[in-house]
């Protein structure tokens, strides 16, 4: 214990266990060594893309929920999220990424997603 | 000789009591114009981030808050020696003193509420199904079926967001009637409800406690942590762009002071 702060709390695990979930996901530099240069620079395209592919999403649902989708176009968007969808899985699973992993600290900006 | 510095003060005057600092080093002032740098002197860089290390420069930090207006300088500041650092002081003063005089009398908090997500988005699942005049995505097509789960996903995210945005708000406003500032994040985590931090005047400090037991008492099933009172850590503003500290080791002077806290806090439980 320090001199006069108190943390104060009767779950510390609990707290230990969430703010260790929200430490950096990505290292600070580049991890490039010759062993995993391809998964680290995987790692950063694919949550470009996961940003890119969420952004298409939330516009779309907003737009079913607008009304303003015709039906062939909802089969349309839908066909294409969904392809989408199913080929970031795979390039996940190629490179060995869990959901968690792609994201982007943005300083004070907070996390990219 | 290294300097390991502690902090920066609004006293140009020695310290009067004897304070230990890393490894059982005397801590010293070293003054420029009216403020000054709290140090120890060290031959060799303390590298280990050590429960041990860590708790002693917060203490040493502690110390000097009893009699001195502080900005905690991040655990690991080393200068190459007395030169280099007053080069620092020189260059910073007006910065320094600009924080001494926002954060005089005032200490930092934190609170972090955890919050029973699963229960709140069953709660709000149910509530969805329940809703007969819902919008949602006719068709039985693979392509419809995955927008129908999709646009339900989105709605239920929304619903939890503006259930977490309410509790955030209504704990907001009971500490932020005794703050003078603070930096407050949403939903870290799903579970993480509630990570905020601060600011408040010495006189304050009993008022902002009793408001967070008020806030504590009718949330049952929620879970909290209050720490502090800290050295203000997430208070310190400095100009990013300064590049006139070219020791890499020295440039971040005060950043990832979250970390700092975050490190002593866990440590401390």
């Amino acid at each position: 214990m320090t001199l006069n702060s108190v943390v104060e709390t009767d779950f510390p695990e609990e707290f230990v266990e969430e703010m260790e979930k929200t430490d950096d996901v990505l290292p600070k530099k580049i991890d490039a060594n010759p062993e995993n240069v391809e998964k680290g620079l995987a790692k950063l395209v694919l949550t470009l893309i996961e940003l890119i592919r969420k952004l298409l999403e939330k516009q779309a649902m907003r737009r079913v929920e607008a009304s303003s989708l015709s039906e062939e176009e909802i089969e349309r968007v839908g066909e294409t999220l969904m392809k989408l969808e199913n080929k970031m899985k795979e390039l996940k699973q190629i490179f060995g990424l869990k959901d968690e992993e792609l994201n982007l600290n943005l300083g004070p900006l907070g996390d990219l997603m | 000789m290294k300097l390991y510095t502690y902090g920066i003060i609004d006293s140009s005057k020695q310290i009067n009591e004897p304070i230990y600092g890393l490894e059982g080093t005397c801590v010293y002032n070293i003054f420029y114009c009216d403020i000054g740098a709290v140090i120890s002197e060290c031959t060799e860089p303390v590298q280990n981030n050590t429960k041990g290390n860590v708790l002693a420069h917060e203490e040493v930090v502690e110390r000097l808050m009893e009699h001195f207006t502080v900005l905690p300088v991040r655990f690991h500041t080393v200068f190459d020696g007395r030169d280099n650092l007053l080069s620092m002081m020189q260059s910073y003063y007006k910065d320094f003193r600009d924080n001494l005089d926002r954060v005089r009398n005032k200490v930092e908090f934190g609170i972090k509420v955890i919050w029973p997500s699963d229960k709140i988005k069953e709660h709000i699942t149910n509530a969805y199904k329940k809703n007969d005049k819902k919008v949602s995505v006719p068709g039985n097509s693979s392509n419809k079926r995955f927008m129908r789960e999709k646009f339900e996903k989105y709605k239920l995210d929304e619903e939890f967001e503006k259930k977490a945005n309410k509790f955030i708000n209504v704990m907001d406003m009971f500490f932020s009637k005794f703050a003078a500032e603070k930096k407050l994040k949403k939903l870290k985590t799903e579970d993480l409800l509630f990570d905020a931090v601060y600011l408040v005047k010495k006189d304050d400090q009993d008022n902002f406690r009793e408001a967070f037991e008020h806030i504590k008492g009718p949330h049952a099933n929620f879970k909290f942590l209050f720490s502090g009172p800290w050295p203000p850590y997430n208070f310190v503003i400095l100009p990013k762009n300064n590049d006139l500290l070219k020791d890499s080791r020295q440039k971040d002077l005060f950043d990832k002071v979250i970390q700092h806290q975050d490190l002593v806090g866990a440590d401390t439980i």
